[in-house]
């Protein structure tokens, strides 16, 4: 009776040492790449989409998962919960193309049922835009609206022609758009997805 | 059928790798908004200071120690550290527009806030307590609302709504420096 065929040298001691240690790094790599990827690039934004714009209704709330908590931390630190402050964000336009900072965009709607609301533009990096003007967002306040109750706002790195309000971005570099109802109306709160969202199109020629 | 002893080999090993970059991964989503919340209570040195309030400038594009800033809100701030005593957190901003006081635990959750049309016309007067110190502060609270903080450490942040600031900056300046964040005093 012969014993089981086993390899003529067992591995070294160096070789399985080397092995675990690079294992070990490896699978950190692995572990902290794929944990980034995970958690960056949401922002605010989560499950519930409307329209171009999308929230997530776990955000800076103490029941949030593990995911949830963390994105929230990397791309929109210090959200409030959604009873207080709900918030959407939009990286493309209606059609799905990427918004870009050198392309105007007309973003048109009816104010949404909340006690206050602003529509702001962020760069890529999610910090305010420098423009001449310091003008960064359009709110309920500054908002006039039409004979039909809508508002309108273009994002543009010139001014454009007509009445409308006009925020001013730079001429390179993605452009991200955030939505924020304070004390939004409880029906929304509680059905996110139910907001009629503003539209965003992409209004002529890019820069 | 058996595998080689080879095979067996790089299997177990590439077991290995995912066992623990499971393990990494999973650390790391728990740990990063950990992380986050004890960079901005180191923060800048003005403002790290514990058990006080801070008011930054207004919110403009060189506003770039958060992300997403609002440009409407007026800002103030207080890290908070219960481990010797709780804080007394007061506040009367006598605005009719709105504004709000936040508290998020060292995980970054907001775990409670309030705002005008809640305060009504009572002027805020929180004791905020670590876990487990309820009945001790109630005993000396007063009329003060005692509320538990998930974590030793966190963070106050008020809003005051300022779209207009530029026109009437006093206003929005007075309302957001009342608020006081103090290390509660025992009563007598």
């Amino acid at each position: 009776m012969t014993a089981p065929a086993r390899s003529a040298n067992p591995t070294p001691c160096w070789k399985r040492w080397a092995f675990g240690t690079l294992a070990v790094l490896l699978g950190i790599v692995l572990g902290l790449g794929s944990a980034w990827w995970a958690v960056r690039g949401w922002g605010l934004a989560g499950p519930v989409q409307t329209g171009a714009w999308s929230t997530s209704t776990a955000s800076g709330h103490v029941d949030a998962d593990a995911y949830t908590r963390a994105r929230v931390a990397v791309g929109g630190l210090l959200a409030l919960s959604r009873e207080e402050t709900m918030y959407y964000v939009a990286r493309s336009d209606d059609s799905g193309a990427p918004l870009r900072a050198e392309c105007a965009y007309r973003i048109e709607g009816v104010p949404p049922p909340a006690r206050w609301w602003s529509i702001t533009a962020y760069a890529g990096d999610l910090f305010l835009f420098p423009n001449a003007l310091g003008r960064y967002s359009l709110n309920g306040a500054t908002a006039q609206l039409d004979t039909k109750g809508r508002f309108a706002l273009t994002t543009a790195p010139t001014q454009p022609q007509g009445s409308d309000f006009w925020l001013p971005t730079p001429k390179a570099g993605p452009l991200v758009l955030t939505l924020r109802l304070y004390n939004p109306d409880p029906r929304i709160a509680s059905a996110p997805a139910s907001l009629a969202a503003p539209t965003i199109t992409r209004a002529g020629a890019c820069t | 059928m058996t595998f080689p002893a080879n095979r067996r080999h790089w299997a177990r090993w590439i077991a290995a790798v995912l066992v623990i970059a499971a393990l990494v991964h999973g650390l790391a989503v728990w740990a990063l908004p950990r992380v986050i919340m004890r960079k901005v209570f180191a923060g800048v040195p003005a403002t790290s200071e514990a058990n006080r309030a801070h008011f930054p400038p207004m919110t403009t594009a060189d506003s770039r120690g958060i992300v997403l800033p609002s440009p409407d809100i007026l800002y103030a701030t207080c890290v908070y550290d219960l481990a010797n005593r709780p804080l007394r957190i007061t506040a009367n901003p006598g605005l009719d527009s709105y504004w709000s006081i936040a508290l998020y635990s060292a995980a970054s959750d907001n775990w409670y806030v309030v705002n005008d049309r809640q305060a009504g016309a009572r002027p805020v007067d929180l004791i905020v307590v670590a876990r487990g110190a309820m009945r001790s502060a109630s005993a000396v609270s007063g009329d003060a609302t005692v509320i538990e903080s998930p974590s030793t450490k966190g963070l106050v942040l008020m809003r005051v709504l300022a779209g207009d600031y530029a026109k009437d900056p006093g206003k929005y300046e007075a309302a957001r420096r009342t608020l006081a964040c103090e290390p509660l005093q025992s009563a007598p």
